[in-house]
């Protein structure tokens, strides 16, 4: 299998893959980060959103070996304060999605740091939220610096 | 005292008589409004390390040397297996077992649906299970299908047996109103679609078997999988610390969880058997679709006379037939009633559980039907329900119902619709609706729960619950903080593990909170009966002068104020155990929910876009424990409700039944672009007569109304009805051509 | 499989071309596609806004965000997709992706995959197309086709100039291509004239991250001439410069509800030149 190094949360992990496999794939099965979370694995949901050089993309339908950039995932921002935001905030039921919300909700933050509500509303409609979140969420983004 | 009780166990409006053993629950209520910890916002325990991605979900777990399995489904809507061979199979690069039908619970000879799995496949990874799956020779002969519920019920193809209700004289009732509305109306097949799709991984340890499982019920896998294998219960561990949502379709094990454990024990490895997302939208289950024919008679005052209705489940090839007529038997004083209600076997994936199984579908037909009674009496629709509130569940009384003050309370926002449809242009009519909102939520024995207390005064609950994302590890926290008189932070809750802590009810028909809450605080009180004797007897004072109250041991004379750790220091490394269990519920009492949505919309007249403004939600649901989380329900009901009400649905393809909407760009659930203001309140009430807590469920009433309400939103703004769900752009503009064609005729416009 | 990573023109030779892959790695994945070799063709196409020309390796979400492209472009790309998939998707791979027809995605026989029904005709076709679907009732899901074709842009492509509009062809008996590109052509600008006036309307089932069920961008070119473009109403983006064009449409007993959006949008549409 192809070798293959990716830049992930400013670690370098040099990894063996085939060409096919997703980054996703690659992230939480090879490299052993399951905090990207896989839940349609087509690019539907945005579940396993993650950033490549701080642009939210796809991680389950981009080729891990066609990653040009550093990859940050949800683990690279565990001390970040939207997750704080997230809680305090309640932004958060069954949390399967809220990994990809905040990795989502951190590029808006970093490109807009007080984004309105129909910028939150525009940059966040690709992570979908089943249990229902999203007011909270919004919530979350517009008071995440605390 | 433990007895043995016969009582009616009800879970998702099915009822069913059981034996049950029960405790008596000596402790009062606790006195009305937010106290100490309880009834006060509180932030989720578990909820930083969902954020961060460090919880643990099924989807999570990786066991050394574990498989990976996959189903073989039909691609028939009927069809039997006449041969099916796994040799070319089993000689692929990984593969290391197989089952074919009947070899595992859920594996048939004859599907009745597509996606019916026949067989499953083992191999060491998921690529190698699925190019397996091309290469097992199978040969199917069809069968013939039926895909159309009116036609199965002409056929009396029926799941189960119709069940027709009556009471009074509902011919002569009807005969005698001075006004009849009549109504069909239609719902679609909608899908739980929850982000964790269901999966299981089974270990065999010796001879017990380790199951992790996307579940909403511990105990029920573990009883579905001992049945299966044939084990004792204690041999089968059933883990689910976290799950990704499940809104009922993870209600006991499936043919998932038991490919993975009967593949386990045969291959001697672990194995993992998760559906994908497309297996997810066609055969894991479904909110079915229904045909309601209504009809309701009232006197020109107002005065209900006479209900009736036609209900067509279209149950699917297999399943319950759900109680879509609840609402219209239960909600409104009416004496002269009628109901039949039919479940459609039609060969299509089948219904399972779906956050208030038929009452949501029923809610939509009644509260439109009861809107349009409004319109033609000229009674303001909040009038004419407060006109017709029902003071008993047909003669037998309420253990509680604040549905009148539920109204009171939206009564301002009611009235805000001249000012709402003052906004309207030529191209957006704006309009206000309400529906009402009854449901089932009082839960029921048995749940257990123990406290633990150490010797730092830190405490905690286990039990053997589950926590599908509804917030109740903090729930329960604060039911043993309150109890022990301790700060929130110093508790501590462990559940998920049938093999850690007693036994637990499943989450679903908005159980839990009404369920393991009591045993929790039983439990937190026996500790703290402990506490007390200890402190008693330490400091020798009478046991009914001293308390806890924030951490601290106290007498009333106040001599006494010593903190808990430095009490219970003496236990070094051993604990406090108090234990506690889930007391009987009331007898000849209905325990219900209740409460009204009113809803401001917006709609395009030319081009059929409903735009939903605004949601202001009043429930009644006893006392309220987490005020935040409970917020954050009402809020995930409503938006899941706006999904089905606008833009989610399951299309088959009408020549083979095959499931169309296989993907989530076709199937369309709301996105945070989606969701209207939402305002929500509760009447914070607690049922005196239910359990030492007087909660009830909140899970599935906020979801129950809102479709209606948004129908009816719809009909005050534009005249037009809509009697189909979703309310798509097709369904809205037929609507408001008929509303036009309506007016040319003379027919009175909308009030 | 393998993956290669041209660094110049010169060096394709074959293979899929993949340059977001938002399009192409679902398909492969779905066996709709396949391949033995991937070329990621990032590295040698165009990218970026210069003067009216446009490279086809920009994405969506540069463009969503630059003011200097024209209304119309910049709207369909705004309410394209959801934020990830523009963040990740290239102007030429949208103009190339395949309809959203459960049937072919699904691979029933039908005409596009070679067969000889449409499925969706006597099926389930709620969301099919109202021009042009006696063939195939397929509709095209590019909201920045349709703006284009309305902008009346040009392609270059590594062997020739060409309106939008050619390159785009209804399926036939003889030939079930949409597309006209040859094996291995490659679309690197997408060129833009003057417009004194654009803009884009979309009917769309939720309120972001869905396909046009009816697209409408309209263009007034610096001539003066007015055109339409429609995204989810043909196999194809349609272009008509009247709403009256609208008369003729073919719609099927349940896409009739189309007609009447297209007629609320191209009115407004037009309103707001």
């Amino acid at each position: 299998m192809p070798e293959l190094q990716l830049t992930v949360n400013d670690e370098v992990y040099a990894v063996d893959a085939p060409v096919g496999a997703s980054l996703a794939h690659v992230l939480r099965e090879t490299i052993g980060l399951t905090g990207t979370k896989i839940a349609c694995n087509e690019g539907h949901c945005g579940a396993c959103t993650v950033q490549v050089d701080g642009v939210p993309v796809l991680s389950c339908i981009t080729l891990a070996h066609a990653v040009r950039g550093d990859v940050t995932t949800i683990e690279g921002l565990r001390d970040h304060p939207l997750v704080e935001a997230f809680v305090r905030a309640d932004a958060v039921q069954c949390g399967f999605c809220t990994p990809g919300q905040v990795v989502s909700a951190a590029a808006l933050v970093a490109a807009i740091p007080e984004p309105t509500l129909d910028e939150i509303r525009h940059h966040m409609a690709g992570n979908i939220c089943r249990c229902g979140t999203y007011p909270r969420i919004e919530e979350a983004i517009l008071h995440w610096r605390g | 005292m433990a007895r043995l009780i016969r009582t009616e166990k009800e879970v998702e409006g099915r009822f069913e008589e059981v034996w049950l053993v029960v405790e008596e629950d000596p402790l009062t209520q606790w006195p009305a409004g937010p106290l100490a910890v309880v009834g006060r916002d509180a932030v989720r325990k578990d909820g930083r390390e969902r954020v961060r991605g460090e919880a643990r979900y099924t989807a999570d777990v990786k066991l050394p040397g574990m498989l990976h399995a996959v189903l073989l489904r039909s691609p028939y809507a009927h069809a039997r297996v006449t041969r099916i061979d796994f040799t070319r199979a089993l000689a692929r690069q990984g593969v290391r077992a197989a089952l074919g039908p009947g070899e595992a619970n859920g594996l048939v000879e004859e599907p009745e649906y597509t996606g019916q799995p026949v067989a499953a496949i083992a191999a060491d990874t998921l690529e190698q299970a699925r190019a397996a799956l091309a290469e097992i020779d199978v040969e199917w002969e069809e069968l013939e299908a039926v895909l159309d519920p009116e036609e199965a019920v002409a056929r009396e193809l029926f799941t189960m047996e119709t069940v027709r209700s009556e009471r009074g004289d509902y011919e002569r009732a009807l005969a005698e109103a001075d006004v009849v509305v009549e109504g069909t109306y239609r719902t679609s097949v909608v899908l739980h679609n929850s982000m964790e799709t269901h999966q299981a991984v089974c270990e065999w340890i010796g001879d017990t078997l380790h199951a992790y499982v996307s579940t909403q019920y511990l105990w029920g896998v573990r009883d579905d999988l001992a049945k299966e294998l044939g084990v004792p219960g204690d041999k089968v561990r059933v883990v689910c610390e976290f799950m990704g949502g499940g809104f009922g379709s993870k209600n006991g094990a499936d043919e998932q969880t038991y490919a993975a454990a009967v593949l386990a024990k045969k291959t001697g490895r672990p194995v993992r058997c998760a559906l994908s997302r497309r297996e997810e939208n066609t055969a894991a289950g479904n909110r079915n679709a229904t045909i309601q024919k209504l009809t309701v008679g009232a006197r020109s005052d107002g005065t209900i006379v006479a209900l009736g209705g036609e209900f067509i489940n279209a149950v699917g090839a297999s399943g319950w037939s759900a109680m879509t007529e609840g609402p219209l038997t239960m909600l409104y004083a009416c004496d002269n009633v009628r109901t039949v209600r039919y479940g459609a076997k039609i060969n299509t994936p089948p219904m399972k559980a779906f956050r208030a199984p038929g009452f949501v579908e029923g809610t939509f037909g009644l509260e439109c039907l009861i809107d349009e009674l409004a319109e033609k009496l000229e009674l303001d629709p909040l009038e004419l329900r407060r006109r017709n509130y029902a003071d008993s569940n047909d003669g037998k009384p309420f253990s509680s119902k604040n549905l009148m003050q539920c109204y009171d309370l939206a009564q301002s926002h009611w009235d805000r619709r001249d000012e709402v449809r003052a906004r309207s242009d030529s191209t957006w009519k704006h309009g206000v609706g309400i529906a009402s909102q009854i449901w089932f939520g009082g839960g029921g024995p048995p749940s257990y729960a123990w406290t633990r207390v150490g010797s730092d005064g830190r405490v905690t609950v286990v039990t053997a619950m589950q926590d599908i994302g509804t917030g109740t590890r903090t729930a329960m926290a604060q039911i043993a903080a309150e109890e022990l008189g301790v700060p929130l932070d110093r508790v501590d809750v462990v559940l998920g593990d049938t093999a850690r802590g007693p036994y637990a009810t499943l989450s679903a028909g908005s159980s839990t909170t009404p369920s393991i809450g009591p045993a929790v605080r039983a439990a937190a009180a026996d500790a703290k009966r402990q506490i007390v004797e200890i402190a008693a007897q330490r400091h020798h004072l009478e046991e009914r002068v001293i308390s806890i109250e924030d951490g601290v041991v106290k007498s009333a004379d106040g001599n006494l104020s010593t903190p808990l750790e430095q009490l219970l220091e003496l236990l070094e490394d051993a604990q406090i155990l108090g234990k506690g269990a889930r007391g009987p519920n009331p007898t000849g009492m209905s325990v219900l929910t209740f409460g009204i949505h009113v809803v401001e919309v917006a709609v395009d007249v030319e081009t059929g876009e409903v735009r939903v403004d605004r949601v202001f939600a009043a429930h009644d649901v006893g006392r309220i424990v987490n005020a935040l989380g409970a917020r954050s329900q009402v809020e995930g009901g409503i938006i899941q409700g706006i999904g089905h009400t606008l833009s989610e649905v399951r299309l088959h393809d009408p020549e083979t039944g095959r499931i169309l909407t296989t993907t989530l760009d076709a199937y369309r659930m709301p996105t945070i672009a989606d969701v209207p203001e939402i305002v929500a309140e509760f009447v914070d009430v607690p049922d005196e007569h239910l359990t030492n807590l007087g909660s009830k469920g909140l899970g599935e009433p906020p979801i129950v109304p809102i479709a209606a309400a948004i129908a009816n939103a719809i009909r005050d703004a534009t005249g037009a009805d809509v009697h189909e769900l979703p309310i798509s752009r097709e369904e809205m503009l037929r609507a408001l051509e008929a509303a036009k064609q309506k007016e040319r005729r003379g027919a009175p416009a909308a009030v | 499989m393998e993956l290669l990573r041209p660094s110049s023109l010169q060096e394709l030779d074959g293979g899929l071309l993949v340059a977001g892959g938002t399009e192409v790695v679902p398909l492969l994945r779905d066996g709709l596609l396949t391949a033995e070799r991937l070329v990621d063709i990032r590295g040698v196409v165009p990218r970026g806004v210069q003067d009216g020309s446009i490279g086809a390796g920009t994405t969506l979400g540069e463009l969503e965000a630059d003011p200097s492209i024209p209304a119309a472009l910049r709207e369909a790309c705004r309410l394209a997709a959801s934020p990830q998939l523009r963040n990740m998707g290239s102007l030429g791979g949208n103009l190339l992706q395949s309809t959203r027809c459960w049937y072919w995605r699904l691979e029933y026989p039908c005409r596009l995959h070679g067969g000889d029904r449409c499925h969706a005709r006597e099926g389930e076709h709620r969301e099919h197309a109202i021009f042009a679907n006696d063939f195939c009732a397929s509709a095209h899901p590019s909201d920045v086709a349709a703006a284009l074709l309305a902008l009346d842009a040009r392609l270059r492509t590594t062997r020739r100039e060409l309106p939008l509009a050619e390159l785009y062809r209804l399926p036939d008996e003889s030939d079930r291509r949409t597309t006209t590109l040859d094996q291995g052509e490659l679309i690197l600008e997408v060129l833009l004239p003057e417009v004194q006036a654009s803009a884009y309307l979309k009917a769309m089932d939720r309120k972001r991250w869905s396909f046009p069920q009816v697209g409408v961008a309209a263009a007034r070119l610096a001539g003066g001439e007015v055109r339409l473009g429609l995204a989810g109403v043909a196999p194809v983006p349609w272009l008509i410069r009247a709403p009256e064009e609208l008369d003729s449409a073919t719609p099927l007993p349940r896409t009739a509800w189309k007609v009447d959006v297209a007629r609320a949008l191209v009115r407004r549409a037009l309103a707001a030149l």
